[in-house]
């Protein structure tokens, strides 16, 4: 074990080499690319043995990801934004092949405007092609991630395709110290792959564009998806201890910050959530009874869990990094509706903030909390309410002005 | 309400029979549901398509299960496992099949319990139209068996044809063809029973592990095992002689059936040659003939 200062990126990279990946069909996007590059880099050094393919585009990358996964090989690729939305399309291919694939999106913000900056919209609208997701806030979490995410993906219960979702810049191009485990340590958590589902054999010509003529066979496919995912989260809670075990770092399908006996919550994932923490303790210092839960595990949506965590709270503000236009927040609505069963259940506010990459402020945190305390009980709540401060608002107004237009 | 399940293969005109059928029922003043359902659209490969004939609101959708009546255009498919038409087929119900078999023949042959009507439309449409697209005349077919009137059934065709063709002396043939069809069968009896709700429960799916439960499950391997063969109504037939190894029937064939042999010239896999006589219409030489297929042995030569 060494201790090094790595990038989001390269502490993908080294999860990626760590887990002994034998092919990398790869496209460069930002914020994305460093992943690729650094892995292209070990490749042509020998200091990793596997092998490097550039594909003319996402759709291609995804489908050579998903054929060669079917092989029987482990196979690593990685994405962002609208490199994810070029790939789409085969997304809901290969999940519906069951192919373990393991697959990093960092998060960047869907045009237009084009942006570099995060949020979650891209990785959101994958949320229902039948690959998992797992979400990090930190460095550490995106190497130790991938490692669980092989696990996860490969385990014969589930055989589904894995998410790994980091921030962009934010983690992506963000320094901080990661621990890096031995390759025998790994190989101890991660075994090398033995696939028990591998169905293309060039030996064996086939066609994988498999037709089924009939909603009766296509259901029992899609609904088998679900039910391997749904088998996931059992599966994912084994890896985490099995991981805390071989490494002492503990992960869960949620992450509760000062919980226990918060009656304000605050629910977000991703990176912003180091921010959301700091504003609790924040809080806390004044004496409101703040908490935060991060969502780590989007699909499959550990329910019970966040069930479990919040169903007594006084108020919750769902920070959704975000939008669905037209809806509003796509987690606030998530949450909401596994709450809705509950006798006893929270008030639910949506907030949506930190769209592209914009900063959540201290204020803002601090206007959260004053609507959750006053939320309670109140009759009437704007929903979703846009994270926005009033400087942020003269600046928009500065560029109307340059822009010629009031 | 009446049911019709028309049962065809890509090219031969499922879809236009039913719609020629909707029609007519439309013109004789019922209210009318048709549609068609296909796989991948690919000539020659089985297709059904569906009329719903009532009095009043038709409150039903989707395919049909339990047909009163049953319209197969190509004995072929009766042999089919993926198009299966005499599925569901009601026990008083009526299956029109296109044949020069008699009735009792098809009866006894394909253990049919419902009441059995033939006529060889493919020979017809070939006599009377120089075409296998028997759309109309099995629109023709239906319309008599589900009791229309001549009239409507004329005006749907000259309607529906006209959608498709611009052909008006083709649009004449095809009505003289069709008044043929609908003449030379005898008027039916057809009891229609209210549908009866099937006896079924709804369930709870298991979960299932992957070896079992993927997609994958539902391929042995390309298309070298789907043989195509039967799909034929002519088989292309090679006249060496005037070829000139020019190779375009080779590369224009949708199947990729066409090999050369040592001497270079075109040769057919007839396990994969669907009888789509692309090669034929291409061959710049007219070195390719259209050889009917008439069970075991095939005759009768087309000219092309
Ligand atoms: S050989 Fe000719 S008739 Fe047969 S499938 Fe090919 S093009 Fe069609
Ligand atoms: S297209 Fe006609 S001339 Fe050319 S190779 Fe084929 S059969 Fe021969």
């Amino acid at each position: 074990m060494k201790k090094e200062m790595l990038t989001g990126n390269t502490a993908a990279a080294w999860g990626v080499r760590l887990a002994e990946i034998d092919y990398i069909p790869a496209f460069p996007i930002t914020p994305q690319t460093e992943i690729i590059e650094t892995l292209s880099g070990w490749i042509s050094e020998g200091a990793m043995d596997a092998r490097f393919v550039t594909m003319d585009s996402e759709h291609s990358m995804v489908a050579a990801a998903g054929a060669a996964s079917a092989t029987g090989v482990r196979v690593f690729t990685a994405t962002s934004s609208q490199g994810l939305m070029y790939g789409f399309e085969m997304l809901y291919t290969v999940a519906g092949w069951r192919v373990p694939l393991v697959m990093i999106n960092v998060s960047r913000g869907l045009s237009s405007p084009i942006t570099l900056g995060p949020d979650h919209n891209d990785i959101l609208a994958a949320r229902d092609s039948g690959f998992l997701q797992i979400h990090c806030e930190n460095c550490q979490e995106v190497l130790d991630s991938v490692l669980m995410a092989y696990r996860l993906a490969e385990d014969e219960r589930v055989l589904l395709p894995v998410f790994v979702n980091l921030d962009g810049f934010y983690l992506s191009f963000t320094r901080e110290p990661v621990e890096i485990p031995d390759m025998d340590e790994v190989r101890r958590f991660l075994p090398s792959y033995k696939p028990e589902h591998a169905f293309f054999n060039a030996n064996r010509p086939m066609a994988q564009g498999v037709a089924v003529l009939g909603g009766a066979y296509y259901s029992y496919f899609k609904y088998q998806m679900h039910l391997a995912s749904q088998k996931a989260l059992d599966v994912y809670k084994e890896i985490c201890r099995d991981f805390e075990k071989e490494f002492g770092r503990k992960y869960d399908a949620i992450e509760e910050y000062r919980l226990e006996d918060a009656e304000y919550v605050l629910i977000m994932t991703n990176s912003f959530s180091t921010m959301g923490k700091a504003a609790v303790n924040r809080a806390r210092d004044q004496g409101i009874k703040a908490g935060l839960l991060r969502l780590r595990l989007l699909r499959p949506f550990p329910e019970e869990d966040i069930r479990n965590a919040i169903r007594e709270k006084k108020s919750v503000g769902v920070i959704d990094q975000n939008i669905s236009v037209g809806k509003g927040g796509i987690l606030y609505s998530e949450v909401a509706g596994c709450l809705y069963n509950e006798k006893q259940r929270p008030f639910l506010i949506s907030f949506i903030g930190g769209l592209g990459g914009k900063d959540i402020s201290p204020q803002e945190f601090e206007f959260i909390f004053g609507q959750l305390i006053k939320g309670a009980g109140a009759e009437k709540v704007e929903s979703p309410h846009l994270l926005y401060t009033q400087e942020e608002w003269e600046e928009m107004q500065k560029l109307k002005e340059i822009a010629g237009k009031e | 309400m009446l049911k019709l399940r028309f049962h065809g293969r890509g090219g031969q005109g499922a879809k236009v029979a039913s719609r020629i059928t909707g029609t007519a029922a439309f013109l004789e003043g019922c209210h009318v549901q048709d549609f068609p359902l296909y796989g991948a659209e690919r000539r020659g490969a089985p297709i059904s398509a569906f009329t719903r004939i009532s009095r009043g609101t038709i409150m039903e959708r989707g395919v049909i299960p339990n047909p009163d009546i049953t319209i197969v255009m190509d004995q072929t498919l009766l042999s089919d496992p993926q198009a299966e038409p005499l599925a569901g087929l009601k026990k008083n119900g009526v299956v029109f099949i296109n044949t020069p078999d008699s009735p009792a023949q098809v009866k006894d042959e394909y253990n049919i319990d419902a009441q059995v009507v033939t006529l060889d439309i493919t020979n017809i449409g070939l006599d009377m139209l120089g075409s296998p697209i028997i759309s109309t005349l099995a629109g023709a077919v239906a319309s008599r068996i589900v009791g229309i009137g001549e009239e409507s059934l004329k005006n749907a065709v000259e309607k529906e044809l006209s959608k498709i063709i611009t052909d008006q002396k083709l649009i004449a043939k095809n009505i003289e063809a069709a008044i043929y069809c609908f003449r030379t069968l005898e008027l039916l009896k057809i009891k229609t029973i209210q549908t009866t709700q099937r006896q079924d429960s709804v369930i709870r799916m298991p979960f299932e592990p992957a070896k079992i439960s993927t997609p994958s499950i539902n391929t042995t391997a390309s298309s070298l095992l789907k043989r195509t063969g039967n799909w034929r109504l002519f088989k292309p037939f090679w006249d060496h002689d005037v070829c000139t190894k020019c190779m375009i029937c080779v590369t224009r064939c949708p199947e990729g059936c066409i090999s050369l042999n040592e001497q270079g010239f075109p040769v057919a896999d007839y396990e994969h040659c669907k009888g789509c006589m692309i090669c034929a219409e291409e061959c710049p030489k007219k070195g390719i003939k259209a050889v009917r297929e008439s069970g075991s042995d095939s005759v009768e030569v087309m000219g092309t």
